[in-house]
């Protein structure tokens, strides 16, 4: 992955091919040549559009949804019509509607398990690369203990006690056991990095610890972390997916998960009722689909080795 | 008197034990003196020079004191001698070519460390231009990142930054070894423009290289093996140096016009000892062709001729000599 983020010099050293490209690059600015970059890479274009798609139908789905997503609005096992786009459930709810109100959840439990996860493992590894030594140690070992927790028992046991939880709990929940990778990561990158000459040249400067962190060693793997980030933000949706299906989701909202688990429940696969899990199924597939082929894409634009001029 | 290290001693924590890379140093450097500190690989002087600001983690103060302008520097704790860097003591590092970060502009870089230093960036800016300007560095130079410059300018701009609170010693690191020739004379041009304009009031120049030392240098150190071995003014130091190690390690320099089957180039036979459990006694002893019975006990650094300190048992005798000659000329 990418680590070095050498922006780009490149873009006007080719005026030939700058000319006829697509994109207008003004010569010396280095935002645009950024962008220049990002939109002539079809990856990132591609992935981005798709997710832009369901990002918007996340947000403004609700509101135009045609029917309620928990309300019985019709007769049970409706095929796809015009009516109803993705046909009703087993209890004649909309599909449709349902898809629409659940992206939202989705998106914020990716979202939530991407922060959370990405702000412990941050914070850890930061720590364990920069001090060393015993400090390095305990937190390598609190690490590794969080690696063998089973998540998915934790999650048994403690929604065993908890009356309702929603997407909320549900988000962190995931950041709190999907940070050790990112922690780990971190922590070897801090090690490289910490012992480069301009860290040393600040260290020797007089600059403390934490601004050594924050301004020499962070920015120069700002954009591992970034897709360190898009990377969680997709594997928690995922994991929120089959936490759903599990019924371990949310209680209090419907999600892409729950409506595959209420299918498979009311034996949508035997009555032949595939719009009812297909779509879910689909649409999941296609927003971490998205997220990951506009990761590779991200790479490409960040990373001056894997660039196509 | 700007700068007194008395009896300083720097050692490395190995598993084997102490490596004492820096075993007891007494030097002083005046005011407005650049002094040249040389000897080969290994011999201590980065470790002298970087134990001056710095002490790394696997770096220890074993003992002896260090004054700067009369005030004891606190070398062996890092976090009492922060407020003496870069504003007291300020170091341009032997890296200073991949010292900048390629992440950031190189005013924003300054500003980090002036902030860091609680001095505002907008109070030196203008001081700052000028001294880019007199370096002979562009003036968009604060708006570019690390990577647009070319070697030489990154370290010049190096060498601008650590200078710019005005530091009252300055150690600079090898900052020449990795520069072409031309580049070099600049850069050394620049070191001695620093301490005429008083932006720095004195200056340890570490260097294997006593080429550059000539050019520079007021008075010239060598150290061999963690101690020292010869002080005194450049001049003194290249023409009539009192140390054999001086003068092999003068003799083994090549000279230009000079070709290999003429006078084949002479090295110092040999290498030197381990700093782990150094033996007794003169250090250079295994390699000296002069050594006899009495460098078995450690030669002091004596002050054998005025301004000249040489820690060498033979040449304290060849003086002393002399100079018995001398008042025997002088008698009848």
């Amino acid at each position: 992955m990418s680590v070095g983020t050498t922006p780009p010099t490149t873009a006007g050293t080719e005026p030939g091919r700058v000319a006829t490209a697509a994109v207008a690059v003004p010569v010396g600015s280095r935002r645009w040549e950024f962008m220049y970059f990002a939109l002539r890479n079809k990856k990132l274009v591609l992935g981005l559009g798709i997710e832009v798609v369901f990002v918007l139908a996340a947000i403004f789905g609700p509101l135009v949804a045609p029917y309620s997503a928990a309300k019985f609005v019709a007769q049970p096992n409706l095929h796809p019509s015009l009516k109803h786009l993705l046909g009703t459930t087993y209890f004649g709810e909309d599909v449709f509607s349902q898809v629409l109100f659940a992206l939202r959840d989705s998106y914020l439990v990716g979202f939530l398990g991407a922060a959370c996860a990405a702000l412990i493992g941050l914070v850890i590894g930061f720590t364990a690369g920069w001090r060393g030594g015993v400090v390095d140690e305990v937190l390598q070992m609190f690490t590794n203990i969080v690696v063998m927790m089973p998540a998915l028992v934790l999650l048994i046991v403690i929604g065993a006690y908890l009356k309702q939880h929603s997407a909320f709990f549900e988000g962190c929940f995931i950041g709190v056991t999907t940070w050790p990778w990112v922690a780990r990561a971190v922590r070897a990158q801090t090690f490289t990095l910490r012992s480069r000459d301009f860290v040393d040249l600040s260290r020797m400067s007089g600059k403390r610890g934490p601004s050594i962190v924050i301004k020499d060693i962070a920015p120069n793997m700002a954009s591992y972390l970034f897709l360190v980030f898009v990377l969680l933000f997709g594997s928690s949706m995922l994991i929120a997916v089959s936490y759903d299906f599990l019924g371990l989701g949310p209680t209090n909202s419907i999600s892409l998960g729950d409506m595959m688990f209420n299918s498979q429940q009311w034996s949508a696969l035997v009555l032949h009722v595939w719009w009812w899990f297909i779509p879910p199924g689909a649409v999941m597939t296609l927003m971490v689909a998205a997220l990951l082929i506009a990761n590779v894409g991200l790479d490409e634009v960040f990373n001056p080795k894997l660039r196509e001029m | 008197m700007s700068l007194r290290v008395e009896d300083l001693r720097v050692a490395y924590r190995a598993r084997r034990g102490e490596i004492r890379a820096v075993d007891g140093v007494t030097f002083s450097i005046a005011d407005g003196e650049i002094m040249g500190l040389a000897g080969e690989s290994g011999c201590g002087k980065s470790t002298l020079g970087n134990s001056l600001i710095f002490l790394e983690e696997r770096m220890k103060h074993v003992g002896g004191e260090v004054y700067l302008d009369g005030k004891l520097l606190p070398i062996g704790d890092n976090r009492a001698m922060g407020q003496f860097r870069l504003r007291e003591v300020s170091i341009i590092p032997q890296y200073a070519m991949s010292a900048l970060n390629p992440t950031r502009k190189i005013g924003r870089i300054i500003s980090d460390l002036l902030k860091s230093r609680g001095v505002r960036y907008a109070s030196v800016l203008e001081e700052l231009e000028r001294r880019v300007a007199l370096v002979g560095l562009p003036p968009g130079l604060l708006d570019k990142y690390s990577f647009e410059l070319s070697g030489g300018m990154r370290q010049r701009a190096t060498m601008v930054m650590s200078t710019v609170l005005n530091p009252s010693l300055l150690v600079a690191d090898e900052v020449t070894s990795a520069l072409d020739v031309s580049t070099q004379k600049a850069v050394a041009e620049m070191l001695t423009e620093f301490r005429d304009r008083q932006f720095v009031k004195s200056m340890i120049v570490i260097t294997h290289d006593l080429s550059v030392l000539a050019q520079i240098a007021d008075t010239i150190m060598v150290m061999y093996a963690g101690k020292l071995a010869e002080k005194a003014d450049a001049a003194t130091v290249i023409d009539e140096p009192l140390h054999p190690y001086t003068q092999l390690l003068l003799a083994s320099l090549p000279e230009v016009g000079i070709r290999y089957d003429e006078a084949p180039l002479v090295g110092i036979p040999g290498r030197p000892p381990s700093l782990l459990n150094p033996p007794a006694g003169c250090r250079f002893r295994d390699r000296c062709p002069f050594a006899f019975d009495k460098c078995s006990q450690e030669p002091p650094f004596l002050e054998l001729q005025p301004g000249h300190h040489v820690a060498c048992w033979k040449a304290a005798q060849d003086v002393g000599q002399k100079a018995a000659k001398q008042v025997q000329g002088a008698a009848p």
